[in-house]
C-alpha cells in the first residue's frame, strides 16, 4: 500500500515536472552547482546522468570537479570560505564531519523518492538520529568473503556458514598449500570495518553509548576478539606468507593465479578492478560471509554510496530538491544505471546487472547484511587509524588489546578534532 | 704393516660407530614400528566402540520410531492429539531436534504440520519401496543441517496428512557431540561418510565444511592414486582399514569402518603424533636416553682420543724439544750448521743456533728468512736454485764449496753445503748440512804456502849459491891471480906492494862477505840471540865514532853526531848487535855517499806509550846526500843479496846481506827500520827501538848524555897509538902452526914478540910458570887440542899467579859470531879477535886494554 503511495506522488511529481517543462516556453532555466571528487563525477552512470539532466530539463549544471588528492582538503576550504554548492557529493564517513552537516545541508527525510530507497541504502545515509542527508546515487556493493568455489570443490570443502566452520575451511586450504586469504595488509583499510558492522548494527545501543563516550572499543568484547583473530589468523599463516609486503594491487594477480583462495571485498570489484584472462575468473567465485570472530554467522556489508546533498542555504535549495528528485526517478536512475553491475539503491532500479555472485547468496546476504555501520556511525572512527593500529599488531609491534587502545585513542583524537559531544 | 696398526684404533672405532649407528637406526624403526602398531590398535579399539555406541543409536532410533509407527491413527479423521504430545514429550527426553511424518509422494510435515521439504539424499525408494529404516543427511531450509531417522510405517494419516514413514532428525552439532572423542584431546576428527565420500556429519566442530572427504584426501594429502583407488574400494566394500598419510606436512592416521547400516562409514582422522602421544613420549625419552648415553660414551671416546692425542702429542713435542735441544747442544759444540726447510716453501724449519756464532746471523734472522744467508756469502749463491733442489731424488743430496765471512768480525770459514732431499710420510723435507771445512782449508793454504815457500826458498837457495859462487869467486880470483903475479914479479917491489895490497883488498872483501854469510845464516836458522844487558849509550855512540870517524875523514865527508833530547845514558840491551846495526848503516852511509858528502846520524828520544822510567824508545837516524835509491829497489833493500846496479855501485864492494842482517836484527829487537830515498839526493834510514832502562838504584849516579857526544869520542880517538905493541911478550895459545908462524911475523913487524903454547893446557902451564909482568897479554885461540880456549881462560883466572886476574886474555879465533864473543867474554876473557886476523884491530885491542891495565896499576899505586 505504501509502495503505491510512492509510485503515485513519483507520478505525480514527473507530472508536475513535465508540465512545467513543456508549458514553459518562457521557463527560466537554472544553472546548479555540483561539487564532488573529480573521479567519481567521472563515473559513467554519474556522467549519463548529468548529461540525461541537462538535456531533459534544459538546465544546466555546474560541475566542480577537484582532485582527489586535495578533495577533503580543498573542499573543505571552499566551504570555510562561504562557497558552498548547491549539490555536494560525498560519502558518508569520517570526512563528512569537515563540512558541518547540520548547519549547511538539508534533511531529506520528507522527500518523496525517500521511500524508493532499499533499506541498506537508506540507512547508509541516515545519521545517527534517523536524519536522511542525501540521496545515495552509487554502486551498491555487497562486501563480502569471495572465494574461489573451484577450489573449495577440488578440495571437497564447502563454503563456511559459521565462524568454526570458517577457521576449519582455512585451515584445511592452508593444509592443502593454499594461502586462505588475501589479506594485504598495505592500503586496505576497509576490511577491518566489516567485522565491526555486526558488533554495532546488532546492538544500536552499544554504538549510542560508544557514540557518547560512555565506552570504548575495550569496553567491547567482539572489538578485541577480532583483533585477537586477526592476530591468530596472521601467526597461522592464513593470510600467507608476503602479506605484509603486499597492497590493492595485488590482490588481483593472488586471486587470478589461484594462490590466494579468498578475500574480503565487494562484487563490483570484480568488474572493476579484477584483472581478466587470468587462471581463474569471475565465474570461478562466489560469496560468503566475513567472518572474523565478531558475529559466530558471519556478516555482508551493504553499499557504501556516495550521497547527493544539497546546501539548505542556497539560492537555489527548490531546485536542487527538484534536481534530486530528478535523479531519483525510476525513469532517470534506470537510465542511468543501465548496464551497470551493481546492487540497487533504489527499489525500482531495473536496468542494472546484479551479479552471479549476489544472486547465489541472496538469501545468506539478505539475512546477513549490515549496512555499513563503523565508517558511517561511529564517531571518529577512520579506516587509516584502525588499520595503522592493526599494522603494529600484525608486525608484532602490539598485542590485541593494545591495538584496541590504538583504535580508541585515534577515535578520541579525532571525536575531538571535530568537537564531537562528549569527547 | 706401521700404517695398518695406526689406522687400526680409528678403523675400528670407525665400525663401533657405524655398528651403533646402524643398531640405534634399527633400534628405533622397531621402536617405531611397534608404537605404530600399539597407538593404532589402540585407536581402532576407541573407534570401535565408537562405531558401536553409534550404531546402537541408530537402532535406538529406529526401535523408537517403529515404536511410535503402530500407535499412530489410520484414519484421517482421528484424533492424533495424545501421540502428538507423546512425541514431543519424547523430543525433550531424546533430544531429537524435529518429527516428521513423510508420505510415498516425498512430502513430508512436522509434528506441527508445517510442511517439510526432506530429501533424504537418494534413501526415499528404500524406505518407500524396498520397506528399509533409513539415515540420510539433509540441509533445511534455514541453512541447518540435520541427520534424519526414518522407518516405514503402515500407511496411516496425521490430521489429513497420510503418511507411510515416520523420521526424527537431529541437528548434525548435536549429533557430533554425542560422537565426539575426548581420547585425543579434541584433535580427532571423525566423520560419517558415504562409501562416495560425501560427508554426513563431523565431530569436529566446523568440520561440516567438508562434502567430500574422499576428494578432500586425494587433494590436500600425499595419498597416492593406487591408495586412493584402494580406499574408495574398500568403502565401496564395507571394509575397514587403516593407512597413513600426510596432511599439511602432518602424519595422520586415517581409520575406517562400516557402520552397517546402508553405505556408512565411520572415518576418524588423527595426527600421528597425537595417537602415539603417550608411546611417543616412551619412545622420546628412550631415545634421548639412549642418546644420552651414546653422547656421553662419545664424549668420553672423544675426551679419550683428546687425551691421548694430547699426550701423544705432548711427548712428541716434549721429544722433539729434547731433539732440538739436544742438536742446540751439539752445534754449539761443533763447527757445523744443520738446516731443515719445507719441502714446499722452502720455510726454515729448523736451524742450528750455532749460525749466529759462526757466521754472526741472528737466529731468528736466519730463521725468518734463510736467504739472509746471501750477505755473507762470498762466492756463491747460498740458496741452490729451486730447480735444481728439486731434481735432487728424494733420498739423494747434493753438495758445493761454499765460503762465508762472518758478518761483524769479517772472518772466513769454509763449509761444504750438503742438501739431503727426505720424505717422510709424503712429508717432503730439505735437510741442509754446512761441514765445515775451515781447518782443511787453511791447511791446504799454508801447506800451498809452504810449498810455495819451500820453492822460494829453493830458489833463494840456488840464487844464493850463485850468488856466493860470484861473490866468492870475485875476490878469489884477484887473490889467486895476483898471488901468481907475485909469484912472477917478486924482484919488482914495487908490483910486490901493487899485487900485495889488492890481494890484502880483497882478502878483506872476502872476510867480510863470509863474515856477513855466515852471520847471515844464523840470523835466519833462528840461532840468534839477543844479548841483553846493561850498556852505556855514550860509550856506543864513542866506539862508532872511532870506527867510522877515520873512513868519513877519508873521504873527506862531513860526519856529524847529533843527539835530541837527553836519552838515558844508560840501556839495557844488547849492546853488541845495536852496534852491529848501526856501524852498517853508517858504513854504508859512508861508502855510498861520495868524497866531500854529508852524513848526519842523529840519536832522538821518542815519546814513550810503555810505563814512564821503565823504557824508553830511541830512533836512530842516518841521513846522507849520497847516490840514493830508485824507488824499485827500496822495495827490496832488505832483501839478502840486493844491490844495485849502476855504474857508481859497481866500483863499490859489498856483500849485498848488510841491510838484510840489519833489517833482521831490528826485527829481533822488536823495532822497526824504514828507508826514505831518491837517487842522487841521498838516503835516511831510520831505526827505532825500545830499550829497557836500569832499576832506579842502579842508576842513581846515570847521568844523562851530553847534548854533543862528539867531543868524548874525539879524545876516544886520540888516545890511539901506532906503536903500543913495541917491545910487547904476547903468550900466543894457537894449535895451527901456519896460523902461529903468521902471527908471529905479525907480531914481529910490530916490533912484539911472542912465545908459542901448542894448546890451552900447555898455555896455562907457560903463565903459571912464568913470573909475574912477564907476559904483558895472552892471545888465546878456541879451538884447540887437549884444552880449548875457555877453559884455559878460566884456568888462568883461578889459578895462583899473581897477574891471574888481570892479566888481558884476547880470544883469537875464527868463531867470530856474537855468541862466540859473549862466551869469550864469560870465560874470563878481555876481547875478542876474529880471524883472519886484522892487525889494525889487534893494535886497537892491545892498546886499549894495556892502557887499562896500566889505569888500573896507576889508581892502585
Amino acid at each position: 500500500m505504501k509502495r503505491q503511495r510512492i509510485s503515485a506522488l513519483l507520478i505525480l511529481a514527473v507530472m508536475v515536472c513535465l508540465t512545467a517543462c513543456g508549458g514553459g516556453g518562457s521557463q527560466k532555466h537554472t544553472t546548479l552547482s555540483v561539487m564532488g571528487r573529480k573521479s567519481d563525477m567521472e563515473k559513467s552512470y554519474m556522467t549519463a546522468l548529468f548529461g540525461h539532466y541537462e538535456s531533459t530539463t534544459g538546465n544546466k549544471l555546474n560541475l566542480i570537479k577537484i582532485e582527489d588528492a586535495d578533495f577533503e582538503t580543498e573542499a573543505a576550504k571552499r566551504f570555510a570560505a562561504g562557497n558552498v554548492p548547491d549539490v555536494f557529493l560525498h560519502f558518508h564517513n569520517a570526512d563528512l564531519n569537515r563540512f558541518d552537516v547540520a548547519g549547511n545541508f538539508c534533511y531529506l527525510n520528507d522527500e518523496a523518492w525517500a521511500d524508493d530507497l532499499t533499506d541498506s541504502a537508506r540507512a547508509y545515509c541516515e545519521d545517527r538520529d534517523g536524519n536522511l542527508l542525501g540521496l545515495p546515487f552509487w554502486e551498491n556493493s555487497v562486501s563480502g568473503c569471495y572465494y574461489n568455489k573451484t577450489i573449495l570443490d577440488s578440495l571437497g570443502i564447502k563454503p563456511a556458514t559459521t565462524q568454526a566452520e570458517f577457521d576449519v575451511l582455512c585451515q584445511v586450504l592452508s593444509e592443502a598449500g593454499y594461502t586462505p586469504i588475501c589479506w594485504p595488509a598495505d592500503g586496505c583499510t576497509w576490511m577491518y570495518q566489516f567485522g565491526l558492522d555486526p558488533v554495532f548494527a546488532d546492538d544500536p545501543e552499544l554504538l549510542e553509548k560508544l557514540n557518547r563516550n560512555e565506552i570504548s572499543y575495550s569496553g567491547i568484547p567482539q572489538v578485541e576478539s577480532m583483533a585477537e583473530w586477526i592476530g591468530s589468523a596472521a601467526d597461522k599463516g592464513w593470510f600467507g606468507p608476503d602479506y605484509l609486503r603486499t597492497g590493492w594491487s595485488d590482490i588481483s594477480l593472488d586471486l587470478g593465479s589461484g594462490d590466494a583462495v579468498m578475500t574480503f571485498i565487494w562484487d563490483t570489484w570484480f568488474y572493476t578492478d579484477f584483472e581478466q584472462g587470468q587462471k581463474y575468473g569471475i565465474d570461478d567465485f562466489a560469496v560468503m560471509p566475513v567472518f572474523m570472530n565478531t558475529a559466530e554467522e558471519g556478516t555482508y556489508e551493504g553499499g557504501n554510496l556516495n550521497m547527493m546533498m544539497i546546501n539548505k542555504n542556497g539560492q537555489q535549495l527548490e531546485a536542487a530538491k527538484e534536481f534530486l528528485a530528478f535523479c531519483a526517478s525510476p525513469e532517470n536512475y534506470n537510465v542511468a544505471f543501465d548496464g551497470i553491475s551493481t546492487e540497487s539503491c533504489f527499489k525500482g532500479q531495473t536496468t542494472n546487472i546484479q551479479s552471479e555472485m549476489v544472486t547465489d547468496a541472496q538469501a545468506s546476504i539478505a539475512e546477513k547484511e549490515r549496512v555499513s555501520t563503523a565508517a558511517s556511525r561511529i564517531v571518529g572512527y577512520s579506516a587509516d587509524d584502525v588499520a595503522a593500529a592493526y599494522n603494529s599488531l600484525l608486525r608484532g609491534k602490539t598485542d590485541a588489546a593494545g591495538c584496541v587502545k590504538m583504535m580508541d585513542d585515534a577515535r578520541q583524537e579525532e571525536a575531538k578534532k571535530y568537537g564531537a559531544e562528549g569527547f | 704393516m706401521k700404517k695398518l696398526k695406526k689406522w687400526l684404533p680409528a678403523f675400528l672405532l670407525g665400525i663401533i660407530g657405524i655398528a651403533a649407528v646402524l643398531i640405534g637406526v634399527v633400534y628405533f624403526e622397531f621402536i617405531s614400528r611397534r608404537i605404530y602398531e600399539d597407538s593404532t590398535g589402540h585407536l581402532e579399539e576407541i573407534y570401535g566402540q565408537v562405531n558401536r555406541s553409534f550404531r546402537a543409536f541408530i537402532d535406538r532410533n529406529w526401535g523408537i520410531l517403529n515404536g511410535w509407527g503402530d500407535s499412530f491413527s489410520l484414519t484421517p479423521d482421528e484424533d492424533n492429539t495424545e501421540v502428538a504430545e507423546l512425541i514431543r514429550e519424547e523430543k525433550d527426553y531424546w533430544g531429537f531436534s524435529e518429527f516428521y511424518f513423510l508420505s510415498a509422494e516425498k512430502q513430508s510435515i512436522t509434528l506441527d504440520g508445517a510442511g517439510g521439504s526432506l530429501k533424504l539424499e537418494d534413501s526415499w525408494d528404500s524406505l518407500m519401496k524396498d520397506r528399509e529404516p533409513v539415515m540420510a543427511g539433509e540441509k533445511l531450509a534455514s541453512g541447518q543441517e540435520v541427520t534424519v531417522f526414518a522407518v516405514p510405517v503402515q500407511h496411516g494419516h496425521y490430521n489429513e496428512f497420510g503418511f507411510d514413514a515416520i523420521a526424527i532428525s537431529y541437528t548434525n552439532a548435536d549429533l557430533a557431540r554425542s560422537l565426539n572423542v575426548e581420547a585425543f584431546s579434541g584433535n580427532a576428527k571423525c566423520f560419517v561418510i558415504h562409501s562416495d565420500g560425501r560427508v554426513l556429519l563431523s565431530t569436529w566442530t566446523g568440520g561440516s565444511v567438508f562434502s567430500n572427504y574422499l576428494v578432500y584426501l586425494q587433494a590436500a594429502s600425499d595419498l597416492s592414486d593406487t591408495e586412493a583407488a584402494r580406499i574408495r574400494s574398500d568403502w565401496e566394500s564395507g571394509v575397514s582399514g587403516l593407512l597413513r598419510c600426510k596432511i599439511g606436512g602432518v602424519d595422520n592416521c586415517i581409520l575406517y569402518q562400516p557402520v552397517g547400516y546402508q553405505d556408512y562409514i565411520l572415518l576418524s582422522a588423527v595426527p600421528l603424533n597425537v595417537v602415539s602421544a603417550g608411546f611417543l613420549a616412551v619412545q622420546k625419552t628412550t631415545v634421548n636416553v639412549l642418546a644420552v648415553v651414546f653422547l656421553l660414551l662419545a664424549v668420553a671416546a672423544a675426551a679419550f682420543v683428546i687425551w691421548r692425542g694430547y699426550n701423544q702429542s705432548r711427548k712428541s713435542r716434549t721429544e722433539l724439544q729434547y731433539r732440538e735441544l739436544m742438536f742446540d747442544v751439539l752445534s754449539s759444540s761443533v763447527d757445523d750448521i744443520f738446516i731443515m726447510l719445507d719441502g714446499t716453501n722452502q720455510a726454515v724449519d729448523y736451524i742450528s743456533p750455532n749460525i749466529e756464532r759462526l757466521l754472526g746471523i741472528p737466529v731468528e734472522e736466519a730463521r725468518s728468512d734463510i736467504r739472509v744467508m746471501e750477505k755473507c756469502a762470498v762466492n756463491f749463491d747460498v740458496v741452490i736454485p729451486k730447480q735444481e733442489i728439486e731434481a735432487i731424488p728424494i733420498g739423494g743430496n747434493r753438495y758445493r764449496e761454499c765460503e762465508y765471512m762472518h758478518q761483524t768480525t769479517g772472518e772466513r770459514r769454509w763449509y761444504r753445503m750438503t742438501v739431503y732431499h727426505q720424505s717422510i710420510q709424503n712429508v717432503v723435507k730439505y735437510i741442509i748440512v754446512l761441514s765445515d771445512r775451515t781447518q782443511e782449508q787453511q791447511m791446504n793454504q799454508k801447506l800451498q804456502e809452504a810449498l810455495t815457500a819451500a820453492r822460494s826458498a829453493n830458489e833463494a837457495k840456488s840464487n844464493f849459491l850463485s850468488n856466493m859462487s860470484h861473490d866468492i869467486r870475485t875476490p878469489m880470483n884477484a887473490i889467486v891471480g895476483f898471488s901468481v903475479l907475485l909469484e912472477k914479479d917478486a924482484d919488482h917491489a914495487d908490483k910486490v906492494r901493487e899485487y900485495t895490497r889488492k890481494i890484502m883488498a880483497s882478502s878483506h872483501h872476502l872476510l867480510s862477505l863470509i863474515n856477513d854469510v855466515l852471520d847471515m845464516s844464523k840470523i835466519e836458522s833462528g840461532k840468534t840471540s839477543l844479548n841483553v844487558d846493561r850498556f852505556s849509550l855514550p860509550e856506543l855512540l864513542e866506539e862508532l865514532n872511532i870506527i867510522l870517524m877515520p873512513q868519513a875523514k877519508a873521504k873527506k865527508q862531513d860526519f856529524v853526531f847529533r843527539v835530541q833530547g837527553t836519552p838515558p845514558e844508560q840501556l839495557i840491551g844488547d849492546k853488541l848487535r845495536l852496534n852491529q846495526i848501526l856501524i852498517n848503516l853508517l858504513s854504508n852511509a859512508v861508502k855510498y855517499t861520495p868524497d866531500g858528502g854529508n852524513i848526519e846520524f842523529t840519536v832522538t828520544e821518542l815519546p814513550q806509550a810503555q810505563p814512564a822510567g821503565q823504557y824508553v824508545k830511541l830512533r836512530f837516524e842516518v841521513k846522507d846526500n849520497g847516490i840514493g835509491m830508485s824507488e824499485e829497489f827500496q822495495k827490496n833493500v832488505f832483501a839478502p843479496f840486493s844491490r844495485e846496479i849502476s855504474s857508481v855501485t859497481n866500483k863499490i864492494q859489498g856483500t849485498g846481506l848488510g841491510m838484510a842482517i840489519t833489517k833482521n836484527l831490528v826485527d829481533l829487537m822488536g823495532g822497526i827500520i824504514h828507508v826514505e830515498s831518491a837517487p842522487g839526493k841521498g838516503s835516511t834510514f831510520t831505526v827505532e827501538l825500545s830499550f829497557a832502562l836500569p832499576e832506579q838504584g842502579d842508576i842513581q849516579s846515570q847521568e844523562k848524555m851530553s847534548a854533543d857526544p862528539n867531543a868524548r869520542a874525539g879524545g876516544a880517538a886520540e888516545a890511539q897509538t901506532a906503536s903500543v905493541m913495541e917491545g910487547k911478550l904476547f903468550l900466543v895459545a894457537e894449535d895451527n902452526e901456519l896460523n902461529a908462524e903468521i902471527l908471529t911475523e905479525m907480531l914481529d913487524i910490530e916490533g912484539a914478540r911472542c912465545e908459542l903454547a901448542e894448546n890451552g893446557q900447555e898455555a896455562v902451564e907457560m903463565f903459571e910458570k912464568s913470573a909475574p909482568g912477564y907476559y904483558d897479554m895472552i892471545l888465546m885461540d878456541v879451538q884447540m887440542p887437549v884444552m880449548n880456549g875457555y877453559e884455559a881462560t878460566r884456568r888462568i883466572r883461578a889459578g895462583s899467579h899473581p897477574e891471574a886476574k888481570t892479566i888481558p886474555i884476547v880470544a883469537m879465533t875464527a868463531n867470530t859470531f856474537a855468541e862466540d864473543v859473549r862466551d869469550a867474554l864469560a870465560a874470563g876473557m878481555d876481547g875478542h879477535l876474529g880471524k883472519p886476523i886484522d892487525m889494525n884491530a889487534v893494535r886497537e885491542m892491545v892498546g886499549r886494554l894495556l892502557n887499562r891495565t896500566k889505569d888500573k896499576s896507576e889508581r892502585e899505586e
